[in-house]
């Protein structure tokens, strides 16, 4: 059984959450977290719809330093260097 | 009471069908050929007839006021219709033979020059250096017009051997295609980064940072306690790759920072195959507004260049014809330690063979 | 309003011939503290030769990644207009045609909500708006879709696929660029919008060897349009070159990279099983010449600058197919690529690097295709070969 989009934009939150500050996280890092733990039961469009409930609900955002992540909401950080 | 419109995403370019010109939709994929009439005018022939096209020099870096005189002049004279080429030259495109001249006219009031074609200087492609990067080792806009002031002729008549492409990037990321050009002129760091120890655990993840650097000079360290990266000077080609991921590894020094020139790219297959362009200059002083000695060696390549070639020859092809040894002595040029390749691959560019000329 | 404005460097770059940006953002001070702002602090690094710009910000518009570069000063105390001066791409038309009624919409736009200042157009292709502040991010992006455009690609994405002018006006157009280009950024706004790739991939699409977008240079995936058959001879006009009296022979016939042009009397014989489609007679004689019948494009991978490994040109991946509506070959051909690279790259690593790390062998494995002579120069020169197959003594094979 397919796992539902919801339930891998939840999981994908927490690892995103724990790796805050250590790791940036990358689209295809967390697709690949995805398949290693669901293995067939995750397609990529899966992981890329959850990706995107996590982003357009806010809970997300995009980052960038060198290569696009996706990370926990931040304030504007280089202006508040 | 404004009410919300629904927002929108993921929609798109309009297409392109709405802005082409009726005969030049006529003439779609039929085009027969197509003739020079003079610097920067094109007649391009089709079944439905002629279409002229006027080719304009822009600076790129444009304001709104500079686009609305553009399209008011392509409203009096192309029926509004214009593009822009991928050398950021504006071009109108004209059913009517006898608008060329009022055009011109008028495009020349307007402080533009009309050029660009065959074998001309086309317009100077380029980055945005102080103008707007965090990169920059100099300015672009700077270079791009001290450089043009001096090689306009170049652009408003079609007296060199080949057409001829000038680049500008401000550091070594070329957002342009630099490296591929007739002449490319690129910003260039000289001193490794700067590190701030102070932000740079805030900032940058350590090990991305260590990971970044393509010649292995980033280590780990800690200074009182707190995590950070140091530099092995010896090792640092000042590439900026650490600092496109760390804000915290700064490049920027106004003492040392400067520009490289380089010779002999091309994309074009005409003839021989693209080449990478080749050290030329290592470094000549970053001096705004002007950048004297870096127009001054520029000119000097294309004028040579202008007066050694054969017809059609490419920068590339002509110093690929009369030897490196000769353009060094022509273009009165130093050869030093850091024309040797000592990167990747290195080796490919030695000479092996005793093919040289004496 | 330019009294207080005093930027003796700057000044001196708006003399002479060629078209003066220090002139278009001053034509723009007057109207705008973020242009007058813009002049004090260029004028300042003019000074003192050095960038006074922070290192990118992370800012967008609501659900994108990419399309948004943040950018603010490092002394906004002392030029407050350009504390944000974040930068907008937009994607622009296929072979950058415009009508003077359209883009006036978005200079109409652009004046309102930000610098008035633009770059036509960015390296990538897209229509650059430089300079606004966070909180017009939004209304300019609701603005601007109104309107019909959208954003390009910024970071790990696909960026604005951008194509020559081609059959729009060009006769070497070997497939339709335009529509080609129309339709894959269409196909794949997600991957535009919404980064997922290891670095970014840029498409650039050229209509024929001359490869006017520099596709071969500056491209993870090049089209370029190629001819298989024999070049289109006009032998009427052809002996209008002659007898015009051009040098056929010195230009023409001895600049032939193979040497397979004969002139005969007035007549061209062209060997076409030598000939490599490099353009140049084609170039040199437009009236007499054109590509052949039999047309399509060769795929190249991998163009990119030197950050990090080293700057590389794309290698034929595909030595030709053909190009037509809907298009479903290059798609399919597209997604086979961006699922291995996905799958098997690493972070910041671009497509060329990745087939260079990888091999060529292993990276046509991975998506599927066969090896061509046409892929290379030459074969390996060297001795090391991962020989896979091999016999077994009797009895003890599978
Ligand atoms: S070439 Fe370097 S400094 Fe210039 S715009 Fe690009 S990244 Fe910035
Ligand atoms: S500038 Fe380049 S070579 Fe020097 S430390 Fe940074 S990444 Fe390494
Ligand atoms: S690449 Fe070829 S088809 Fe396209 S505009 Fe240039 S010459 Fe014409
Ligand atoms: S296209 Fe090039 S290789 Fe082919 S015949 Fe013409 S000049 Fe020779």
């Amino acid at each position: 059984m397919a796992i539902p989009v919801e339930q891998l934009a939840d999981e994908m939150y927490e690892i995103v959450k724990e790796s805050a500050g250590v790791k940036k996280l990358k689209g295809g890092d967390l697709t690949k977290a995805m398949v290693a733990k669901h293995g067939d039961e995750v397609s990529r469009s899966d992981v890329k719809a959850a990706i995107r409930i996590l982003i357009d609900s806010g809970r997300c955002v995009y980052g960038y330093f060198g290569g696009s992540s996706i990370e926990l909401p931040h304030t504007e950080a280089a202006e508040n260097q | 009471m404004a009410t919300e419109v629904e927002r929108k995403t993921d929609i798109g370019p309009p297409h392109y069908d709405q802005f082409l010109h009726p005969l030049i939709k006529e003439n779609y994929g039929k085009w027969q050929y197509h003739e020079t009439l003079a610097p920067g005018v094109l007649m391009h022939h089709g079944p439905a007839g002629d279409i002229y096209t006027v080719r304009v020099s822009s600076p790129r870096l444009v304001s709104v006021n500079f686009l609305n005189a553009i399209m008011d002049l392509a409203d009096k004279y192309s029926d509004g219709y214009f593009r822009f080429t991928s050398r950021n030259n504006v071009e109108f495109l004209l059913a009517s033979k006898d608008n060329i001249e009022p055009l011109k006219q008028e495009v020349e009031a307007l402080g533009l020059l009309v050029g660009g074609t065959n074998n001309a200087i086309s317009n100077v492609v380029h980055t945005q250096g102080w103008v707007h990067c965090h990169s920059a080792a100099t300015d672009a806009s700077g270079l791009v017009k001290s450089v043009m002031d001096e090689l306009a002729e170049y652009f408003t008549s079609m007296k060199l051997p080949a057409k001829l492409r000038v680049a500008v990037a401000c550091c070594l990321n070329m957002c342009g295609a630099v490296h591929a050009s007739d002449i490319a002129i690129l910003g260039v760091h000289r001193t490794p980064p700067k590190i701030d120890n102070e932000t740079l655990p805030n900032l940058c993840e350590i090990p991305t940072t260590v990971a970044s650097c393509p010649n292995n000079a980033i280590r780990p360290t800690s200074i009182e306690g707190k995590a950070t990266v140091k530099v092995d000077e010896e090792k640092c080609m000042y590439c900026g790759n650490c600092y496109t991921v760390c804000p915290a590894m700064p490049l920027a020094d106004p003492l040392n920072d400067g520009v490289s020139i380089w010779v002999g790219g091309k994309i074009c297959n005409a003839r021989t195959e693209p080449m990478f362009t080749k050290l030329a200059i290592p470094y000549l002083p970053n001096n705004p507004p002007r950048w004297p000695e870096v127009t001054s060696a520029v000119k000097k390549i294309v004028e040579i260049y202008a007066a050694n070639a054969k017809p059609y020859e490419r920068v590339g092809e002509w110093i690929n014809r009369i030897g490196w040894p000769q353009f060094f002595d022509m273009a009165g040029i130093e050869f030093t330690k850091y024309h040797l390749d000592d990167f990747r691959h290195a080796g490919t560019t030695y000479r092996r063979s005793l093919h040289n000329r004496y | 309003m330019a009294d207080d404005l005093k930027t003796p460097l700057l000044d001196e770059l708006e003399q002479g011939p060629w078209p003066s940006f220090v002139k278009d953002i001053k034509s723009m001070a007057g109207k705008k503290e973020m242009a007058k702002d813009l002049l004090r602090q260029l004028e300042k690094s003019y000074e003192d030769k050095r960038g006074y710009w922070k290192h990118g910000g992370l800012v967008g518009v609501m659900g994108y990644g990419g399309g948004v570069i943040g950018r603010y000063s490092a002394l906004p105390e002392e030029f407050p207009g350009v504390s944000h001066f974040h930068t907008m791409r937009i994607n622009q038309t296929s072979g950058w045609f415009y009508t003077s009624e359209a883009l006036r919409e978005i200079t109409k736009i652009w004046e309102e909500h930000g610098s008035g200042l633009l770059n036509v157009h960015g390296s990538t292709g897209d229509l650059v708006l430089l300079g606004t502040r966070t909180e017009e991010l939004e209304p300019t992006f609701r603005a601007l879709t109104e309107k019909g455009w959208d954003l390009g690609g910024s970071g790990s994405d696909l960026r604005t696929p951008s194509c020559c002018v081609g059959p729009a006006r060009c006769e070497n157009a070997c497939f339709d660029t335009l529509a080609v280009n129309y339709n894959l950024t269409h196909q794949y706004q997600d991957e535009l919008h919404r980064p997922m790739f290891n670095y970014k991939y840029k498409i650039k699409i050229s209509g024929c060897p001359n490869d006017c977008t520099a596709a071969i240079a500056r491209s993870d995936m090049g089209i370029i349009g190629i001819w298989k058959d024999d070049i289109q001879v006009d032998s009427k006009a052809m002996a209008d070159y002659v007898d015009s009296g051009m040098d056929v022979q010195g230009l023409v016939v001895e600049n032939c990279p193979t040497g397979c042009i004969q002139l005969d009397g007035k007549e061209i014989r062209i060997d076409n099983s030598n000939c490599v489609k490099c353009m140049h007679c084609i170039n040199v004689l437009p009236k007499a010449l054109s590509p052949g019948k039999e047309r399509g494009a060769a795929i190249t991978l991998g163009a990119k600058a030197p950050i990090v490994e080293g700057a590389l040109f794309g290698s034929v991946i595909i030595p030709f197919m053909k190009i037509e509506e809907p298009f479903e070959e290059v798609h399919d051909l597209i997604e086979r690529i961006w699922e291995f690279w996905d799958e098997h790259g690493t972070s910041r690593e671009r497509i060329g690097e990745f087939i260079e790390r990888v091999s060529l062998a292993a990276f046509l494995e991975g998506i599927g295709e066969k090896p061509l002579p046409q892929m290379i120069k030459a074969p390996r020169d060297n001795p090391y070969v991962f020989y896979e197959e091999y016999f077994a003594e009797e009895g003890e094979g599978e």
